[in-house]
């Protein structure tokens, strides 16, 4: 599929993701921190989630998407029992890469900021990829 | 004649960042090294802090708001040194 067709299926879809923060979303029980409020590779996650929401309704059979490049300011923190959410829009389709731009708010404050690029890709060529490499571990 | 030039210092954003609170007020004379804005920022309370001696002629933004690097923050019309 070309980057035009693409861009038409795909740019400025949007897609939200939402989660109560909850003991085994921290930092400490992630293991990237030791302190106990929301962990960044969850903030990561959430944000993941809100692109896959976002491709739902556009991606065709056949079809799906990987996540290939993360930048992300983690700016505030979220403690236990927070209700964070994340909005992604993709922003930018260049050949099968789509560019989401995401904001993660617990209310109006502003909890991490960020960018997540997918690419899609033939789902069966990518599981036979993996798979052929999983065989070759072994 | 020779006119005085009003020099104008804008401070602003380094990072993106929550605004928490404003510690100044239009027309306030503020000094170097003093707090202007408090922000929410690397999860941390980081204090915005003068870079000039002057008068603080206009206030940009306000407490709650999310503001981007390089956004204007708090206009200062120096005074002498």
């Amino acid at each position: 599929m070309s980057t035009e067709q693409l861009s038409e299926k795909y740019l400025g879809v949007v897609g939200m993701s939402g989660m109560s923060v909850r003991q085994g979303d921290t930092a400490i029980a992630h293991g990237s921190g030791d302190v106990p409020v929301l962990a960044t590779p969850q903030v990561i996650a959430l944000a993941e989630s809100a692109t896959i929401a976002a491709l739902l309704e556009s991606m065709e059979q056949g079809e799906t998407s990987v996540g290939i490049r993360v930048e992300f300011d983690h700016v505030s923190t979220a403690s236990i029992g927070a209700e964070v959410r994340a909005i992604a829009t993709c922003t930018k389709v260049e050949n099968n890469r789509l560019t989401f731009e995401i904001e993660v708010h617990e209310q109006e404050r502003l909890i991490a900021r960020g960018l997540v690029i997918r690419a899609v890709v033939d789902r069966v060529s990518f599981l036979a990829k993996a798979a052929a490499q999983s065989l070759s571990h072994q | 004649m020779a006119e005085a030039i009003q020099k104008i210092h804008t401070i602003r954003a380094e990072m993106v960042a929550n605004v928490l609170s404003i510690s100044v007020s239009v027309g306030e004379l503020v000094t170097i090294g003093q707090t202007v804005l408090l922000l929410d920022s690397m999860k941390m309370e980081i204090p915005v802090l003068s870079e000039v001696s002057g008068k603080v002629i206009e206030i940009a933004v306000s407490p709650g708001e999310i503001i981007q690097e390089g956004d204007p923050l708090i206009m200062i019309e120096e005074q002498g040194k």
